[in-house]
């Protein structure tokens, strides 16, 4: 049975993971912390990828109990993402692929999430909601490929929230404080609410937030950021799965892991008769285990790149890339 | 009778005063917080009603409106027999793509954005006789704005639709739509409408290579 090396490298998460087609080996991660008040600093992060990665790899290894000699793929993370951070993973991805003579795959990291998420959940057809640092986006697989039907038209509400939390000194990721501290408040303050068909918009959204905190309790605003920015995610989804009428709704990304946005979707799908698909929160996040799952089946259908020719891409689209193995496209048709 | 469980309202068949009508009521959102939804659907109320005369004398055919009621957030309209674009488009239904631009540019010719231009939107009303009309709906999103921006945002809208829900007919049809939409606002401005289009992709995430 073919055995993949996945090396996750987009941001903070520098990750190894070994798959199987049944199971996942193991997921090895180590995440750059940034300083208190600030965010990811490409450089520093990149730093920390590569000083980290040996460890990974040798503990990713070791917890599957396999040699390096026993893989049979190696795929790696290729865009899109921070660019100091992905060249870490894609210079091992290279070394490990050519001295030991393995086929490289590249992976496109958005398709990754969504993949690992469908092999965990057993959706289907899903319509997918990916949210997470980088990613804002409603999409459903049409023609071989993942179409966006809606999306953010600027910041993601990973960003959103990232950094409101900077302006409170919090370091990135800064979702789950906020959570907590919005979970000691049901005071709602008026914000912002901009959706538009199924795209959102959020900038405004961060303004009036920070704004909002010279004259209020921390508490309050954390609060109605959180209710307001989820309340029009869940709308632009609900539109566009009244739109599809596809019956199951796939949740992934690091966003995902937040309970109140899970709650919100979960009442959009009980209206909607569809059913919820929550990728499980230790896979929400970045992880090696969604370049390991995508990179096996990318093999099977073919892709593969010399290591000489091996590319990293900051900005790749998910809608710039093809799935050819994912057989299931259904049209939307009556 | 429960016709169809939007994602914003429930759409019920109804008998109002002996003949066919659609109610269209605005439930509270559970997910939302309850101040926020209840002036969410006070104002998509009366801007749908308000929006749905306006479009009429901009020459775009819409439901007539019977009865309004803003704090229950419910309109009762005209009941339009037919088939959602949606469901047509892929057949090759060029004339639709093509009225479907005529329209958008109509509305944006008096400075009405629709805000939410999905093919589900578009109602295909044949009765058999005379030819068969288009019928826009759900105008619980549109604002006035003569800004191109916002004009932009309203034909990106259904570029997006079009190219993921419809992705096989995705050219012809965006190009159809594109050729009513020039009709009436001329070629200049199509294509600095495109052109913003274009630029507000590019804003999109991972769109641009830096």
């Amino acid at each position: 049975m073919a055995i993949c090396l996945g090396i996750e490298s987009t941001a903070h998460t520098f990750s190894c993971s070994l798959v199987d087609e049944h199971n996942i080996l193991s997921d090895v991660r180590s995440i750059y912390k940034p300083p208190e008040g600030s965010g990811i600093h490409p450089r520093e992060a990149s730093r920390h990828h590569a000083e980290e990665s040996a460890n990974v790899l040798r503990e990713a290894l070791a917890t599957a109990k396999i040699s390096i000699k026993d893989v049979d793929i190696i795929a790696y993370s290729a865009g899109p993402g921070l660019g100091p951070c992905l060249r870490v993973g894609a210079v091992i991805a290279r070394c490990l692929a050519s001295y030991h003579a393995k086929p490289l795959v590249p992976v496109n990291h958005a398709v990754g999430h969504i993949e690992l998420g469908i092999r965990l959940t057993h959706a289907r057809d899903p319509l997918v909601l990916l949210v997470s640092g980088g990613h804002c986006m409603i999409l459903l697989f049409s023609r071989k490929r993942w179409r966006v039907i809606g999306e953010t038209l600027d910041i993601t509400p990973g960003q959103l929230l990232d950094q409101f939390g900077r302006e409170l000194g919090f370091a990135s990721p800064c979702g789950a404080r906020i959570e907590e501290l919005a979970s000691k408040s049901s005071r709602y303050i008026r914000l912002p609410y901009t959706v538009k068909g199924n795209d959102v918009s959020y900038s405004g959204l961060l303004t009036a937030a920070k704004k909002a905190l010279n004259s209020n309790k921390v508490e309050d605003v954390c609060y109605s950021l959180q209710e307001t920015a989820f309340a029009m995610l869940a709308e632009a989804t609900e539109r566009a799965l009244a739109f599809s009428r596809k019956d199951e709704l796939l949740v992934v990304g690091g966003v995902a892991a937040n309970r109140r946005l899970a709650e919100m979707l979960a009442t959009i799908c009980d209206r909607q008769g569809a059913r919820l698909h929550v990728v499980p929160m230790r896979y929400a996040g970045d992880c090696g285990a969604q370049i390991a799952s995508t990179g096996l089946e990318a093999y099977k259908a073919g892709i593969m790149v010399e290591p000489i020719k091996a590319f990293v891409r900051q900005s790749w689209r998910i809608d710039a890339t093809d799935v050819p193995w994912r057989e299931k496209s259904i049209e939307i048709s009556s | 009778m429960l016709i169809k469980r939007g994602a914003e309202a429930d759409i019920y068949l109804i008998e109002w005063y002996g003949r066919q009508a659609i109610s269209k009521v605005r439930k509270r959102k559970q997910y939302m917080h309850e101040m926020l939804d209840r002036e969410i659907r006070m104002k998509r109320t009366l801007h749908e009603a308000e929006m749905i005369n306006m479009a009429k004398r901009a020459g775009v055919t819409t439901p007539l409106l019977y009865f309004v009621d803003p704090i229950n957030a419910e309109i009762v309209m005209q009941y339009i027999k037919g088939e959602l674009a949606r469901d047509l488009i892929s057949q090759g239904f060029g004339w639709i793509a093509e009225m479907m631009g005529i329209y958008t540019a109509r509305l944006h010719a008096r400075d009405i954005v629709h805000g939410d231009l999905t093919t589900s939107n578009f109602i295909v009303y044949d009765d058999g006789i005379d030819t068969p009309r288009l019928v826009l709906i759900d105008f619980g999103l549109s604002f006035y704005s003569s800004r191109l921006e916002d004009k932009a945002v309203d034909v990106r809208l259904i570029k997006e639709v079009m190219s993921s829900a419809h992705a096989d007919v995705f050219d012809d049809a965006f190009k159809k739509f594109t050729q009513g939409y020039s009709s009436i606002l001329g070629d200049d401005y199509a294509r600095k409408v495109l052109k913003k289009v274009k630029e507000i992709e590019q804003r999109g995430r991972y769109a641009r290579v830096v």
